[in-house]
């Protein structure tokens, strides 16, 4: 490697030598990158294949000499990329101590900051979990380049793991919920058992070349979108511009290390197609019925109705379908085989999961907001032209027990049932005419679904998920005691302050109120 | 006499209730135990409608049967409708 620069040098600031500053001998990075992330061993002590397990790298049937064409998406130093992030940082620091003078937080409306509430405790830990999978890929993805490169995702993970965690500590003298930014992953909260299940299998324990499709790709570059860009708009429009700060500041990275996906998808097309076809479409369809419960809720019930810029489902027609349908074609994928079951569970399975989370509020560490007040529901008619067959006749029966002073019965006496695989009700796939009682049988057990779909995910590969116990079968295993609902909030961890009910403590259920009750 | 969890689903509501009922259990009163869980919390009572009725994989099940008749499996998915 030759010592003096090739081209001009560049002047920058660099570490010192005997207190002076080293000058002009610093390389472009482009001098140099080609080599040094090609940084490889030529094993003598171990086969390859002792170094790097397929279990954990992946490869399977793909000849090594085939990842020596993936590319990485972006090239960037170790140098460069801690200037850039030390900027980054500077802007969010800025934002945020101008913001605690502000009390910003202070002001904002219930629903709101129950978005926060809710974002912090779903997804502190994924990030963090996220370090570990890109740790993963550090050491054992089956490219150097690839293992470079993935350390600078695991650093960007780091970070935002931390910015949460750091957002969350802030706030925690006004709202003793955000300790669930750090403890809602060592909780048996149910919503959170599916995430860390989505989580555990896909991040923590898939190999470097699953984890890539699976996280990167689909999770990543295809969903978090949603989460991070969609709502945050809206959290500025609401005036909770602190949280839409981070989440912004998130994305950049997100968006830089997320495209790591791509040169996986390259590979596999040319050698193991229909894999990544598999891989793709099990984690669209459990990504995205998770984010139907984290971001669907938040966009189309809890941000303030003239806050809220585009609907849960425009934004994903937009946003999500047009890039997912768009990146299937451009690598020569199919839509997956459930296209036309997406389509309807996009139109309904946030109303449904948001339903079903009001109604089992207790079992939530945020104060969902019901949503439903007389101009919501119109906008809600008007976005989703089936919601009030759909949907709006059970909440009527609900406002109707709010306005007759029976709030018991607008609480659960028991748990809904519960999908095998996404640890979600079943039911909530799609609308109340279109339950499915979908089973299969696994060495001697049976295993419920709340759709064909997830029986699919499920019957692909069983042993992934055959020893999990989802929130049902613990109950009825004698695992949560004592066996009612209070043992159930117990187990889950929810503690007085934390439990959840209604944002808007009931007061929008007297738009329902008939007029002539009013009369002299 | 035992005790079995049951899906018990209200044909109308959104999703299923996990339902503790007895093999002892006559078909009505699973119908009660399950029906509890919706009516009057998401679906509006039906005055006019004559009953309950109970039906698992397609057969409907008679009313004045018991549960353990049936031979029902831990988290058997049973549709209680009214009856018109």
């Amino acid at each position: 490697m030759p010592l003096a620069p090739r081209g001009a040098p560049k002047n920058l600031e660099g570490t010192t030598t005997d207190g002076g500053r080293q000058r002009g001998m610093l390389l472009d990075r482009d001098d140099w990158y080609d080599i040094a992330h090609d940084l490889d061993w030529s094993l003598t002590y171990v086969p390859h294949e002792t170094a790097f397990p397929d279990a954990w790298s992946g490869s399977k049937d793909i000849p090594r000499h085939a990842w020596d064409a993936w590319e990485e998406p972006y090239r960037v130093s170790y140098r460069d990329y801690v200037a850039v992030q030390r900027e980054k940082e500077s802007g969010v620091a800025g934002v945020r101590d101008a913001l605690k003078r502000a009390r910003v937080y202070e002001r904002l409306v219930p629903s709101v900051a129950a978005v926060s509430h809710l974002h912090m405790g779903a997804t502190c830990m994924v990030e963090q979990m996220a370090v570990m999978m890109l740790g993963r890929s550090a050491r054992f993805a089956p490219s150097p380049r690839w293992r470079n490169i993935s350390v600078f995702g695991m650093l960007d993970e780091i970070r935002h793991a931390q910015l949460d965690l750091l957002f969350s500590h802030d706030l925690l003298k006004y709202e003793s919920r955000f300790d669930w930014c750090q403890k809602a992953f060592h909780t048996n909260e149910w919503g959170i058992i599916a995430i860390r299940s989505f989580c555990d299998d896909w991040l923590l324990n898939a190999n470097c070349v699953d984890s890539a499709l699976a996280v990167h790709l689909t999770f990543e570059h295809g969903f978090t979108n949603l989460q991070f860009i969609a709502l945050a708009a809206g959290a500025m429009e609401a005036g909770d511009v602190e949280f839409s700060n981070l989440l912004s500041s998130i994305q950049t990275d997100e968006a830089r290390h997320a495209q790591q996906g791509f040169p996986t998808l390259e590979i596999l097309m040319k050698h193991d197609p229909q894999r990544a076809q598999r891989v793709l479409d099990v984690s669209f369809w459990r990504s995205f019925r998770l984010f139907q419960a984290i971001t669907g809720t938040s966009m189309d019930y809890y941000t303030p109705l003239s806050k809220r810029t585009m609907s849960f489902k425009e934004f994903m027609l937009e946003w999500i379908v047009d890039q997912h349908e768009r990146t299937l074609r451009d690598y020569g994928l199919k839509r997956p085989w459930y296209w036309e079951t997406f389509l309807q569970s996009l139109e309904h399975g946030h109303h449904a999961l948001h339903l079903g989370m009001w109604f089992w509020r207790p079992t939530l560490f945020w104060k969902p907001s019901a949503g439903v007040s007389k101009a919501e529901r119109r906008w809600l008619n008007d976005k989703y032209p089936q919601w009030e067959d759909s949907w709006g006749v059970l909440w009527d029966q609900i406002i109707k027990n709010v306005n007759d002073g029976k709030l018991a019965q607008t609480l659960p006496q028991t748990l809904p049932a519960l999908c095998n695989l996404t640890q979600l009700p079943i039911g909530t796939h799609w609308d109340r005419h279109h339950i499915e009682c979908v089973t299969s049988e696994y060495r001697g057990r049976t295993y419920h679904f709340d759709s064909e779909v997830s029986k699919w995910c499920f019957e692909l590969e069983p042993e992934r998920y055959a020893g999990h116990l989802n929130v049902v079968d613990r109950f009825i295993a004698g695992m949560i005691q004592p066996a009612d609902l209070n043992g159930v909030l117990q187990w889950m961890g929810l503690t007085a302050d934390v439990m959840g009910d209604d944002a808007g403590n009931y007061g929008w259920a007297a738009d329902y109120v008939p007029h002539a009750q009013f009369a002299g | 006499m035992a005790l079995i969890p049951v899906y018990g689903r209200f044909v109308g509501d959104f999703t299923a209730h996990l339902v503790a009922v007895d093999t002892e259990d006559t078909i009505d009163e699973v119908a009660s135990k399950i029906a509890v869980h919706a009516i009057g919390r998401r679906l509006p009572e039906e005055p006019l409608a004559k009953g309950l009725e109970v039906s698992s994989g397609g057969r409907t099940l008679a009313p004045t049967s018991r549960l353990k008749d049936w031979s029902p499996q831990p988290l058997q998915w049973l549709d209680v409708r009214w009856k018109w």
